[in-house]
């Protein structure tokens, strides 16, 4: 397995406070990876290191092979990175098209017309505001937004926040679909029991520190373990059917 | 009495469209980098100069393309090497830059082209009266009032059909997330500035026309360019452009009945503004 993405020994600050202590993961290539843990453990944290917003005062991140730590994020961005940021983050003063026109154009199969096939809710809403939308919509339209760079590795914080359950399962649907289609993912989740469904690799996060580390199939086997992740958690999972 | 209150109305909008064209640059830099750009009246001045020193090459109109286009090249310049350096942190520094630059432009014309205000030729059919009646009508103001129309016309159509405005526009709310969707945000701020001196220069090039070159025209300018953008409300640039054109208008209004109050009404007017409506006439509530 080659690696899409390999963090290794990130520390990261936010002002005095320590948040993450030597954290190292890897994306591989093709697969889904989630990364799970409680509210707090510091996964967002972990991906803002990762695409540069928050940069890491140790550590090294290489994706697809080349060192990015201390790039800016646009730099990472532009290497194939789509990252759907936690809370979507849609412009709420643009409209859906113009949301769309914002990545930059990298070329490949995505484009406004594709998204819009994706998600025939967002053709219908092209013309209304970002703040007009449910948040279903607007998270079709900040995993759209992060399809437009035509990505190699996708980077979904907390997808499923918030969200009624059928729209869940079309978020997840939809991360089994882009792995289907060869892109890899990393995903953050409080909705343990679906993203491990999902996910080919898993790792846990506590208190800044990778607790856990192995295949998701293996950690869902784990109930227990599975049961104080999910229970931890603010979100309510949703039961499969 | 009708004339002289029409002179002064039509008066007032040509003032408040060059307060609006200096306050929509102001306001663009604002927005997306925080930066209070004292230093916009210099570069309204330099745009003049170099319309002022081009036109015996290229004439009156090759001045009014190429001059506004090199102070936004200067523009660009200042923004890489000085400006961009002081992003993210207190606006307090980007301020004092800019007002230091602001003195600099000042004394860098009167250094390069003297203290005297020099005159500033524009082609003779625009400068006589439309019509006797009224004589304030010359061609040439209603040509600013077109050209000003159209940089507007214009910025709007550039902010709301162009992915470089509609970055402009994602960037100003959120700066962080247009950079994690690949866009370089050096450069989007790059090219913002350089799109707001464009509207400083294309205003000094019509401003010297109506009012001769001297060093200190810009800073005459720039006050009042603020006071539209806080009447018309932060954040807002239609709002920006209303402010502008409603405080010209008053300010020539007001000289008709009370001269010597026309300066400080646009000060009354903001006072008015933010007692009842703190975020302007257009602005977003909590923008700032």
């Amino acid at each position: 397995m080659t690696a899409a993405l390999i963090a290794e020994g990130l520390h990261t600050y936010y002002g005095k406070s320590h948040i993450l202590h030597g954290v190292s993961l890897e994306a591989g290539e093709g697969q889904v990876t989630a990364l799970l843990g409680r509210n707090g453990a510091g996964k967002t944290t972990t991906l803002r290191s990762l695409m540069g917003l928050t940069a890491p005062r140790e550590g090294r991140v290489t994706i697809f092979g080349t060192a990015t730590t201390g790039w800016p994020p646009f730099r990472v961005a532009a290497l194939g990175v789509g990252y759907v940021p936690e809370g979507r983050k849609i412009f709420p003063n643009l409209s859906v098209e113009e949301n769309l026109m914002v990545p930059l154009e990298r070329p490949g199969p995505w484009t406004i017309a594709s998204i819009y096939d994706l998600f025939p809710r967002l053709a219908e809403r092209r013309f209304n505001r970002g703040r007009q939308l449910s948040g279903g919509e607007q998270e079709m339209l900040s995993i759209g937004r992060a399809l437009l760079l035509n990505p190699k590795l996708l980077i979904l914080d907390e997808p499923s926040q918030g969200l009624a359950p059928l729209i869940v399962r079309e978020v997840f649907r939809i991360v089994a679909k882009m792995r289907a289609e060869g892109i890899s993912v990393l995903l953050v989740e409080q909705n343990v029991r679906m993203s491990l469904e999902v996910a080919d690799h898993a790792y846990v996060l506590d208190d800044g520190h990778v607790v856990y580390s192995g295949p998701a199939d293996e950690l869902a086997a784990d109930e227990a373990r599975v049961q104080s992740l999910a229970g931890a958690s603010a979100e309510e999972w949703t039961p499969q059917s | 009495m009708t004339q002289l209150i029409l002179f002064n109305v039509f008066n007032g909008l040509i003032v408040g469209a060059f307060y609006a064209l200096m306050a929509l640059g102001l306001s663009l830099i604002l927005n997306l980098s925080g930066v209070i750009n004292f230093a916009h009246g210099g570069f309204l001045a330099i745009g003049g100069y170099i319309a002022f020193t081009l036109m015996p090459f290229i004439g009156f109109w090759g001045g009014l393309i190429v001059a506004p286009v090199l102070t936004a090249i200067l523009g660009i310049v200042v923004e890489r090497f000085l400006i961009r350096r002081l992003y993210g942190r207190d606006p307090l520094y980007s301020l004092l830059l800019t007002f230091g630059l602001a003195f600099i432009f000042e004394d860098g014309t009167r250094f390069i082209w003297g203290a005297q205000s020099l005159p500033f030729q524009v082609p003779g059919w625009l400068v006589t009266p439309l019509s006797t009646d009224y004589f304030f009508l010359t061609g040439y103001r209603l040509f600013m009032v077109l050209v000003v129309a159209s940089a507007v016309i214009g910025l709007f159509v550039i902010l709301g059909y162009t992915r470089l405005g509609i970055r402009i526009r994602a960037g100003t709310l959120d700066l962080e997330t247009v950079s994690v969707l690949g866009v370089n945000v050096r450069v989007l701020r790059s090219m913002n500035f350089g799109l707001g001196v464009y509207l400083a220069g294309l205003a000094g090039v019509l401003a010297v026309g109506q009012l001769g070159l001297q060093p200190t025209i810009g800073s005459s300018l720039i006050m009042p360019s603020f006071v539209a953008i806080i009447v018309g409300g932060l954040g807002s640039l239609p709002g920006t452009l209303l402010g502008g054109l409603l405080i010209g208008v008053a300010s020539g209004l007001t000289t008709v009945f009370f001269p010597s109050a026309s300066e400080a009404v646009i000060y009354v007017m903001m006072a008015v503004v933010l007692l009842v409506r703190p975020r302007g006439l257009l602005g977003e509530e909590g923008r700032f």
